[in-house]
């Protein structure tokens, strides 16, 4: 905190004096960066401490110290974060990220029931459920659940597909897919795989404009007919950009959507267990499964006239 | 007494890319982000089988590049000699034009940020590069990436064309692999023998191919000689440019851009010593599938104590044969026989090679619930599978499945051996003996095909400069002493003195790019004009004011 009031100045009066100020957006970038061990060497090395009073293990010579990044550092360059306890990967001497090889190195306990790596989940509800073991699950029957069309129905006016969202070759979310050279070395723009099978039926080739509509939104998209793909399913590569290339809708008059326009969360009673060692609530999304991705979707030619 | 040179060269390991394109990126970020380059990769990842970049480059019947022999046996370029290119010369019909690379595109984005207050949000579309219209994109750099487009576009790969079986574009019968690509900087390279105007070279100390941008006078010969398609005009400058095996790099011992970022750590830079005197006669052997053989036959074994010896002879210095011998090339192709040359059948002799890929053949065994490590297995497959061994064979042994399959068993016997080991069994020695090699040989070709230290995949001796009068950007002199440097000495302008070196010319024209809010072609953009070169036709950007009355930088 010393240091942040030195890099940022005191608030004199008020509910916040004597703290550091945050009246710049540079001072509150300042106080993230102090805050964080990855960027604060002092507070991983504290962390660390923490840590191996509570696990009984050693994490010496992980944190780097006298580390400190500022918002300066990282305005001259990109600037590698530091190995700190809130991550499982160790970064130290220029270590490419790995995860868990802090476990695994320094028998840091992982965080279950057991302290181990397990699969079985000792719970009642899982135990209820028949899910006490990972078991195969077929896919859930949109028609009968939701009153979707049956996969494999429709023909010119659209054909009813499995949708999957699984994440492209290149990217996290819209990193890097989505700069413009990225976008030069493939179809520039949002794009839905499909098997040539299903295309033929559709009345769809490679590169047409497409929609694909489900009872969650509408995604507009251009066709890529391929091999590669089953019959029977369709990807739409996780996290394209909306803001890249995408016309307006016809089934909705509006901007076309984006992958996760087609999927929505589904929760069921066992993801509502909580408090029970790695089965807490965090904040990210509902479930230890992505049950939401199970999604089906008709698939149709649009006019290949697209207005943005 | 043998005539003994030293060539750069680089090995791929195709099992290891993943075609992320990192290589791609960051080659067009260092070399060709600028003004007249937008549609220029000098290294580009294509999905195979595919069309390519520029599609169907390799289809020689139509493109023409390379070289042929004669009836009386002699090698001739095969777009034709001299009084042929003379008659074509203003019309060369053997160029791949724009739409046979691509249309380079970009987005609308100041829209993002300039739209009215609308219903929906706004989006950035594309507009065409060269029109500056809206545009709905049809091709890209790299338009059927993962085998997108396979049954329509798939049909046109001019390598699935040149193979006797049928192959079903089908989900089950589905293989695919990437192949990055450069300039080959080969030993016999047509792009030279086409220059009507001498201004392509290949250097003497270590063999990269370079278009002097001095003496360059467009006439585009080099782009239809090469068979790689790996020279490119610059439409911006009028002259030709292409890979530099990132000369400024490699001068000072660090490895290619392309190489250096390779996620996949997949790629060898070594020193190869070769008998430039041999390199016509091996170029000329009478068949195509005798080429690699003749090709390696070249080769010199910097072992050889003749071969120091006549090196010595030709003044190349100690410190370069110690990297010789070091080569992670040579063993690659030697010591281990794993890398091969791409298409050897257009004779270029080209000297980047590749490993290739067993991974079509695991994918046929896991695919169909085989173990695909067992060597058995893998020795079978190798044997059975004509398909994807054909398609390798017709990229790396000009058609002939040999070669190709003896890597595949090598390949193939490491992976088996190696598990033994890995899972703690005794090492069975009958698994590389199999592939004539020994237990601690395929110990070593795992070391540098698994671990791949930097040290060991990079092995590049620093330049000398007492050895060449064409180191450029080394050159002796006043570094900061070219046009518009501020150690610019003379009183003239464009063309006296020396050209800007290409890292401080792409420096700025990267930071105009990156600071333009313009579409296309911004007007605030330095220009350069060439006096010298105006024949007093038309008015070349940035050579008057324009209309506006305000004068162009
Ligand atoms: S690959 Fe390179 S050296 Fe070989 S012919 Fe083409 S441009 Fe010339
Ligand atoms: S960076 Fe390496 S792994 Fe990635 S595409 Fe290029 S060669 Fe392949």
């Amino acid at each position: 905190m010393d240091r942040l009031r030195g890099m940022n100045g005191t608030v004199h009066g008020g509910v916040a004096d004597g703290r550091p100020s945050l009246a710049r957006d540079t001072d509150m970038c300042e106080a993230i960066l102090a805050l964080s061990g990855t960027t604060n060497g002092h507070l991983a090395a504290q962390g660390f401490a923490t840590l191996a009073r509570r696990t009984g293990t050693g994490f010496d010579g992980l944190a780097d110290e006298h580390k400190k990044i500022t918002f300066a550092d990282t305005q001259a360059r990109p600037v590698p974060v530091t190995t700190s306890p809130e991550w499982s990967g160790s970064e130290t001497g220029g270590r490419r990220y790995s995860a868990f090889t802090i476990n695994v190195e320094h028998r840091k306990p992982w965080h279950t029931l057991t302290g181990r790596q397990h699969f079985f989940l000792d719970h009642d509800w899982m135990h209820e459920a028949g899910e006490a073991l990972p078991i195969y699950r077929p896919p859930l029957n949109m028609t009968v659940l939701f009153g979707e069309p049956g996969i494999g129905e429709g023909g010119e006016q659209g054909i009813t597909v499995r949708y999957l969202t699984p994440h492209s070759k290149w990217s996290i979310h819209s990193e890097y897919q989505d700069n413009l050279l990225m976008l030069t070395l493939s179809r520039g723009g949002p794009t839905i795989w499909m098997s040539p099978a299903d295309a033929a039926r559709a009345g769809i080739r490679d590169n047409d404009w497409v929609e694909a509509l489900n009872r969650n939104g509408v995604v507009v998209a251009r066709a890529i007919v391929s091999h590669r793909m089953p019959t029977g399913t369709v990807y739409m590569y996780h996290a394209q950009e909306r803001v890249v290339d995408v016309p307006k809708s016809e089934a909705s008059g509006r901007r076309g959507g984006i992958h996760n326009s087609l999927t929505r969360l589904m929760i069921k009673p066992t993801h509502l267990i909580g408090g029970y060692a790695q089965l807490s609530f965090a904040f990210n999304y509902l479930g230890p499964t992505g049950n939401q991705r199970d999604e089906i979707t008709v698939i149709r030619r649009r006019s290949q006239e697209v207005d943005y | 007494m043998t005539k003994v040179m030293a060539q750069l060269a680089m090995v791929m390991n195709l099992d290891k890319c993943i075609g992320c394109h990192t290589c791609s990126v960051t080659c067009k970020q260092a070399w060709t982000n600028r003004a007249g380059t937008e549609y220029v990769w000098f290294n580009n990842v294509e999905t195979r089988p595919g069309q390519g970049y520029p599609r169907t480059y390799q289809d020689q019947e139509r493109w023409r590049g390379g070289w042929e022999l004669n009836h009386r046996g002699r090698l001739r370029l095969k777009a034709g000699g001299r009084l042929r290119k003379l008659f074509s010369i203003f019309a060369n019909p053997l160029m791949p034009s724009i739409q046979d690379y691509y249309e380079p595109w970009t987005y609308d984005y100041d829209r993002l940020f300039s739209a009215p207050m609308q219903d929906d949000t706004p989006v950035a579309r594309p507009k065409s590069l060269i029109t500056g219209e809206n545009t709905k994109i049809s091709w890209s750099a790299n338009w059927d990436d993962n085998l997108a487009g396979g049954p329509e576009l798939a049909p046109a790969d001019p390598v699935l064309r040149k193979l006797s079986d049928q192959v079903k574009l089908e989900f089950e019968q589905a293989f695919m692999f990437y192949l990055p690509r450069i300039c080959e900087h080969c030993l016999n390279p047509s792009c030279v023998a086409s220059c009507p105007s001498g201004a392509m070279y290949k250097r003497s100390e270590d063999g990269i191919v370079l278009v002097d941008q001095d003496r360059c006078r467009g006439w585009r010969m080099c782009v239809t000689g090469c068979p790689y398609k790996k020279v490119y005009f610059n439409h911006k400058t009028g002259k030709a440019e292409k890979c530099t095996f990132c000369y400024p790099r490699v001068e000072v011992g660090i490895p290619t851009v392309c190489s250096e970022t390779c996620v996949g750590r997949l790629r060898y830079i070594g020193l190869i010593l070769y008998d430039a005197d041999r390199v016509a006669e091996a170029a000329s052997v009478a068949d195509e599938k005798d080429l690699y053989e003749a090709q390696r036959s070249v080769l010199l074994d910097p072992n050889d104590p003749e071969v120091i010896a006549a090196a010595r002879a030709e003044g190349i210095p100690e410190d370069w044969l110690e990297a010789a011998r070091r080569s992670p090339i040579y063993k690659l192709i030697f010591d281990f026989g794993v890398a091969l040359p791409l298409h050897p059948e257009y004779r270029t002799m080209p000297m980047v090679w590749y490993i290739p890929p067993l991974s079509p053949v695991v994918d046929v065994l896991s695919g169909t619930g085989h173990d695909g490590e067992d060597a058995d297995n893998l020795f079978g497959a190798i044997d059975a599978l004509r398909i994807p061994i054909g398609y390798l064979a017709e990229l790396f042994s000009a058609g002939d499945p040999e070669p190709v399959r003896n890597v595949l068993r090598r390949l193939a016997a490491m992976r088996s051996y190696m598990r033994r080991i890995n899972l703690g069994r005794e090492p069975d020695e009958s698994i590389a003996t199999a592939v004539g090699m020994t237990g601690e040989r395929v110990e070593e070709m795992y070391r540098l095909l698994a671990i791949a230290a930097y040290g060991e995949r990079y092995v590049i001796p620093k330049a000398h400069a007492e050895q060449g009068a064409r180191l450029e950007e080394s050159m002796s002199g006043c570094s900061l002493d070219y046009e518009g440097g501020p150690g610019m000495g003379g009183p003239f302008g464009e063309a006296s003195g020396m050209p800007v070196p290409v890292a401080v010319e792409n420096f700025h024209a990267l930071k105009d790019r990156q600071t333009t809010g313009a579409l296309v072609d911004p007007e605030d953009r330095q220009n350069r004009v060439n006096l010298l070169n105006w024949d007093g036709k038309g008015t070349p950007d940035g050579l008057f004011p324009d209309r506006n009355g305000r004068k162009q930088p």
